[in-house]
């Protein structure tokens, strides 16, 4: 039987954060469907239903956000620590750790990545998060932001390239979201027990086995 | 009966001779009327209203009826008799309409005049949903309209900047797309269009051919989707643009609002019945319109790479739909196949379990 040590991985604020993020992505996902396919989709009444929630959504994934970035750049100052991967971690760590996940996993070789409160992701993580939180996420908000606002920013739309473009571009990084969730949420159950990492993001605790 | 039967026909073919020798007297007499009343210097001798701008009234269908069949009392010695001159009312052409106008809510609140001007009408396939809009905006503030459909529709300031207010408010059940061509004035996207006059297009038609070619390519008086779509490709380059606006496809003068204007979907769903039939409109070399019909299908998607025009739900683009679909495969996937390989190595992880989210 193996020992498990409990460390504090999640603080109060993140976990907050995590799944109000949580909860907006999962809507603005099925209200976006929606409004792309209408023809084929009607999950929440009305074409109109949908974009309200889905500005609204918008909205809530926007300030969180916000909260996000003032909490960990000026209230731990942990955001480079944690999401910056190292020069050693795009060296050897990516390798390392794409080669656990795709190869030494199936062979239950240990994970090389032990988290801690200041590094609590692994290389992959790292990079992935990296390019989700502080490129992907902003681009997706400012996109919204200017589609909610078309009347008033018709020329910085036009400029850009045009609604249709940024429409695509909203939709596409949509997608890359949507590809994420499916992956992160079966990363998650790789813990040491399936639900073993959602227990942390609601605890604020993850039980560690000893090796 | 007998009497009857020989007698209407007579007098049928004689009012339709009749009136058929008259037209051209009355276009002849009509250009007496404007040598006073084309000329601004009217204006000064009398009142405003007695100008008649030559240019947008030749481009009226009234212009074909000439000025007399309204104004029937004028008198040799006009205007040294100092009489009024008689003027028809509406209703003795238009009597359906004014029936139909009476029974609606504007009746009590506008007279025919109050939104057309006889003089300078024009058929509702060249006026601008702009145009239209700001008649209505003579009475209806913007600013107040907006903030009262804002409280339950979305965008609503781009909806009634972008749509003609009849395109909701009326009777008619189904809808038209009117494209028209529209020149871009500067060298950058976001300079103004307007719309692309007579001689700017016939400068594209083939030398002796009608303008109507530029779009209509093989001149058989229908626009295919593969002539718009070519003459869309070109379109840039010449700093043109097609412009699509919505049109009901009866217009009513009823105002009301059919109950499923309410649902967003009669609009934004691709392939939406109400987007189906659509219209090229072109000016030509009278200052009238020349329209033809175009094949059956959803044309605004040949708009694609129009930059301010978007519909969501019913422009949207196959290919960057499937692009995206594929990416959420992808993603799909490896739960897919790491799970599947995870199950069948289970006996390799019975003590060790390390992951991350």
């Amino acid at each position: 039987m193996a020992q498990h040590n409990k460390i504090y991985l999640n603080p109060t604020p993140v976990r907050i954060w995590h799944w109000l993020n949580a909860l907006g992505i999962v809507t603005l996902t099925l209200t976006g469907i929606q409004i792309r396919w209408p023809e084929f989709m009607n999950i929440f009444g009305t074409y109109k239903a949908a974009i309200s929630l889905h500005n609204t959504a918008g909205i809530v994934v926007s300030a969180s956000y916000i909260l996000w970035i003032i909490y960990y750049i000026f209230v731990t100052g942990t955001l480079l620590k944690i999401y910056v991967p190292t020069a050693e971690d795009l060296k050897h760590g990516l390798f390392r750790q794409a080669i656990f996940y795709f190869f030494f996993y199936f062979f239950g070789k240990p994970n090389p990545h032990t988290p801690t409160p200041d590094n609590k992701f692994n290389p992959l993580q790292k990079v992935t998060y990296l390019m989700i939180m502080l490129l992907l996420l902003p681009l997706v908000i400012f996109s919204g932001f200017l589609i909610m606002n078309i009347g008033p920013l018709r020329e910085v739309i036009i400029t850009m390239g045009g609604l249709k473009l940024l429409d695509g571009f909203h939709y596409l990084i949509a997608c890359c979201f949507t590809a994420f969730l499916f992956i992160h949420v079966y990363l998650a159950t790789l813990g040491h027990t399936p639900f073993a990492h959602t227990k942390s993001m609601w605890t604020g605790w993850e039980e560690e086995e000893e090796k | 009966m007998h009497y009857t039967r020989v007698v209407v026909p007579i007098f049928a073919v004689l009012l339709t001779v009749t009136s058929a020798g008259l037209f051209p007297a009355d276009v002849a007499a009509q250009d007496r009327c404007l040598e006073c009343h084309g000329s601004r210097s009217v204006i000064s001798s009398a009142k405003g209203y007695l100008y008649i701008d030559p240019r947008k009234f030749a481009a009226t269908t009234h212009s074909r009826i000439g000025c007399s069949s309204c104004h029937d009392s004028v008198s040799p010695r006009h205007p040294a008799d100092g009489l009024r001159p008689s003027r028809a009312s509406c209703k003795e052409c238009h009597l359906p309409v004014v029936q139909e106008y009476l029974s609606g809510i504007h009746a009590e609140k506008a007279v025919c005049s109050d939104c057309h001007n006889p003089h300078t009408v024009r058929p509702a396939e060249v006026v601008s949903g702009a145009d239209m809009n700001t008649q209505c905006a003579r009475c209806h503030d913007n600013a107040k309209t907006i903030k009262s459909h804002a409280a339950w529709l979305p965008q609503a300031e781009l909806h009634i900047t972008a749509l003609p207010c009849i395109t909701c408010h009326t009777g008619s059940e189904q809808y038209v797309i009117n494209l028209y061509i529209q020149t871009r004035h500067g060298d950058k996207p976001q300079h103004g269009y307007t719309p692309a006059s007579y001689d700017e297009l016939a400068r594209l038609a083939p030398v002796g051919s009608p303008v109507a070619r530029v779009v209509d390519a093989n001149g058989d008086g229908t626009v295919s989707l593969e002539e718009l779509k070519s003459f869309h490709r070109n379109a840039t380059t010449r700093g043109m643009r097609l412009w699509g606006m919505m049109m009901p496809e009866k217009i009513t003068h009823t105002y009301q609002i059919l109950k499923n204007r309410w649902d967003c979907t009669f609009c934004h769903a691709s392939g939406s019945r109400a987007l189906q039939t659509s219209y090229v409109a072109i000016p030509d070399k009278d200052g009238r319109s020349i329209r033809m019909p175009v094949e059956k299908g959803a044309v605004l998607d040949l708009l694609y790479g129009t930059p301010d025009f978007y519909m969501m739900g019913t422009s949207r683009s196959s290919a960057l739909s499937i692009i995206g679909l594929a990416i959420v495969a992808c993603g799909a996937m490896v739960p897919l196949f790491h799970g599947t390989l995870r199950f069948l190595t289970r006996k390799n992880r019975k003590d060790t379990h390390h992951g991350a989210a």
